[in-house]
């Protein structure tokens, strides 16, 4: 929700900002992620990566995601769809997407939730069930 | 409109003047929903290899405007040293040069003469500025082709 007078960042240029913080990396490098084309000017498309969590079943492993970013981002959340074979509760065993009902940040999304929230939330749900 | 009802004075005061007295060769509008993010139209200079063509950019004013520079990209495709592939620019003025003092206006104006000057010596677009120092001439081409074959309007 937004109080009046609050200042909205575009779409495009919070795609940009997001893009910048990717390029230069956050955290201890255990998620990444990046646009998957350089040329596209809606910048639409992102793979991340997910190391995933010591002391559980993921320790070690290498997760990519794909995330899809539609013309309503961010006020409407991305999609994503995991590429590597994962088991998972809120995870598709057909196709790998992650299912907003029983991902509480996909179906509660708002705006100021980013690529870098939802991703890094990805890694620690795999410790708990939900991430809100 | 609600959302935009603290929108300070200086911005509605430059949109009115961009709405009233355009520059030439450029056009500027704010979108109906969010009077920070304007819709912008820039012609190619004559006598630039960018002549004839019809470039769509977007601009948006952060909350530290006029204390931090307006960001701005072209939405249409650009073959130029100083623009990268996704419309990003490389310009002083949007950076480190910015100035409380300079203005919508001045934005456009400068990105405009960019494109009659462009600049391979700090390149935004690193394979462009490399063709265009070896060979001005392809390059020039180049840039007039994707202007025919992209900045149509």
């Amino acid at each position: 929700m937004q109080a009046a007078g609050d200042v909205v960042v575009p779409r495009n240029f919070r795609l940009l900002e997001e893009l910048e913080k990717g390029e230069k990396g956050f955290g201890d490098g255990t998620v990444s992620y990046g646009m998957d084309d350089q040329d596209d000017i809606m910048m639409s498309s992102w793979t991340g990566t997910i190391i995933g969590p010591s002391n559980t079943v993921h320790d070690g492993r290498i997760y990519s995601v794909k995330i899809h970013c539609g013309e309503q981002y961010p006020n409407g959340p991305p999609i994503v769809r995991f590429v590597s074979r994962i088991v998972l509760n809120s995870v598709n065993q057909q196709n790998g997407t992650v299912e907003p009902r029983s991902f509480p940040l996909l179906a509660n999304w708002n705006r100021n939730y980013t690529i870098e929230t939802l991703a890094v939330c990805r890694r620690s749900s795999k410790r708990r069930n939900a991430c809100t | 409109m609600a959302a935009n009802s603290q929108l300070p004075r200086r911005i509605i005061k430059e949109t009115q003047r961009l709405l009233s007295e355009p520059a030439p060769g450029i056009s500027a509008s704010p979108s109906e929903d969010n009077l920070r993010y304007f819709n912008v139209m820039i012609l190619g200079p004559t006598q630039s290899p960018y002549e004839g063509g019809v470039y769509k950019l977007e601009l948006f004013l952060p909350e530290e405007y006029p204390m931090a520079a307006p960001k701005v990209r072209f939405l249409t495709k650009i073959y130029h040293p100083n623009i990268d592939k996704l419309g990003r620019i490389c310009l002083d003025i949007l950076k480190d040069k910015w100035s409380p003092a300079l203005q919508i206006r001045t934005v456009l104006l400068s990105i405009q003469a960019l494109l009659s000057a462009p600049n391979p010596d700090d390149p935004l677009a690193e394979d462009i500025a490399k063709q265009w120092k070896e060979d001005e001439a392809k390059a020039v081409a180049t840039a007039k082709e994707w202007t025919r074959q992209y900045a149509q309007g």
